[in-house]
């Protein structure tokens, strides 16, 4: 995931104070690190299934099938920001999930009429989150979820998590003009499905 | 400078400082002097800013934090065994397939040197009769006349008439049974289309395997 020093990231879970020695401790196999940095990265790889998933229950499955990926793969994890190399991870996950439901829809698809979907609980690591801040982030969270998969996957991967073209391009398996086109798409459609709440932008 | 107003998607790239937006100064130029489309560039910018603050969510149930086991496989079900005997079981399929059609093919070219045209044997299996009957009856019938030359011979040397016209009634008899032999007996078939039939079947069966339960790329 790209490093873009624009994006904000005050909501985001920071790394944890002494990361490098937790991940190295984990690394040589000590169970209690690797617990430790699942338990501080979980919000954030749920966040990221549950946003691709629009499902809290196979959000929670794909986080934890990214955490047993992530085991198996600690001891190659060769430096670089801990939190993007776990997050590739549960979207690959996610995207497993994703691509399954896709081949073998279920006849319980949510339904765009019935109203805001009932989400997890906000999880903001500011203490004070705005009331404002918070009415659109519930709003975004609705709007995404009325995005067609491959828009919101798209828009969640490169937007809210700050991969660049070529990683979702990748990750997605898909051309870099399709993936372009599918944000561009999708921004456009949440901009009208935001429409009613455009006074949350300025708050 | 642009006529009309770019479409949307356009405007996301330029929102999104893409290069290839921001190097088209046609469109930065309309944009400029267009209020419409610069406001919508500023809620698309905005949008964007909105989405990359969304807060990380905690987990609605208590994950499991490290594997049970330290070497405990991905439970990945049904896919992931297709996934691992994939390759195994379409070498074996490949295999039988091709052991099957050399079994088939060389008894046929074989009938077809020796009856010089395949269609004789075509013919005689379609009568019922295995590929190689009408060789072996054709091989049976040059021999009976060599037996009643050799075992009939002291017969006729004994000038009896009577033994002589017994012994060929009975020759005729033991052909007669040897046609009827093999027109009641069902044909011996062969094997190996079976063979080829089971390696092609296994291909088919675990290609179908995996398409169904192994999720694809895109």
């Amino acid at each position: 995931m790209a490093d873009d020093p624009q994006r904000p990231t005050g909501n985001r879970t920071p790394p944890l104070p002494d990361e490098a020695a937790v991940i190295a401790r984990a690394a040589e196999g000590d169970r209690t690190a690797f617990a430790q940095l699942m338990e501080h990265y979980q919000s954030a790889c749920y966040g990221l299934a549950y946003r691709l998933l629009s499902d809290a229950d196979q959000a929670a499955d794909a986080t934890q099938d990214a955490f047993v990926h992530a085991y198996r793969a600690i001891a190659s994890f060769r430096g670089g920001i801990f939190r993007s190399w776990l997050l590739r991870i549960t979207a690959n996950a996610s995207y497993d999930i994703l691509r399954r439901q896709q081949r073998r829809p279920t006849t319980t698809l949510p339904d765009p009429d019935e109203g805001a979907p009932e989400l997890p609980d906000l999880h903001a690591v500011n203490p004070v989150a705005e009331a404002t801040k918070s009415e659109l982030y519930r709003h975004l969270e609705v709007a995404l979820r009325l995005l067609p998969a491959d828009q919101r996957t798209a828009v969640v991967l490169c937007d809210v998590y700050g991969m660049d073209y070529n990683e979702v391009a990748e990750m997605t398996k898909s051309a870099l003009g399709t993936v372009k086109s599918r944000i561009h798409r999708g921004r456009v459609r949440l901009r009208e499905l935001m429409a009613e709440h455009r006074e949350l932008f300025t708050g | 400078m642009l006529n009309q107003h770019p479409d949307d998607e356009r405007l996301s790239a330029l929102a999104s400082r893409d290069d290839d937006a921001t190097a088209d100064a046609a469109l930065a130029s309309h944009v400029d002097s267009c209020a419409r489309c610069t406001e919508l560039v500023d809620e698309l910018g905005a949008l964007r800013m909105s989405l990359a603050e969304l807060p990380d969510l905690r987990p609605h149930r208590a994950l499991q934090l490290v594997p049970p086991v330290a070497d405990a496989p991905v439970a990945d079900g049904a896919a992931g065994w297709v996934r691992r005997l994939f390759a195994p079981a379409l070498t074996a399929g490949a295999a039988l397939a091709v052991v099957g059609l050399v079994g088939t093919a060389v008894p046929a070219l074989d009938g077809m040197a020796a009856g010089g045209s395949i269609f004789s044997n075509v013919g005689t299996n379609l009568d019922g009769a295995a590929p190689g009957a009408e060789a072996d009856r054709a091989s049976r019938e040059n021999e009976e006349p060599a037996a009643s030359q050799a075992g009939l011979a002291p017969a006729e040397g004994g000038g009896d008439g009577e033994g002589s016209v017994t012994a060929q009634e009975s020759q005729s008899d033991d052909f007669e049974q040897v046609e009827t032999f093999d027109r009641d007996l069902p044909a011996e078939r062969s094997p190996w289309p079976m063979v080829l039939f089971t390696g092609v079947a296994l291909m088919i069966g675990v290609a179908l395997l995996r398409w169904i339960l192994v999720p694809r790329a895109g």
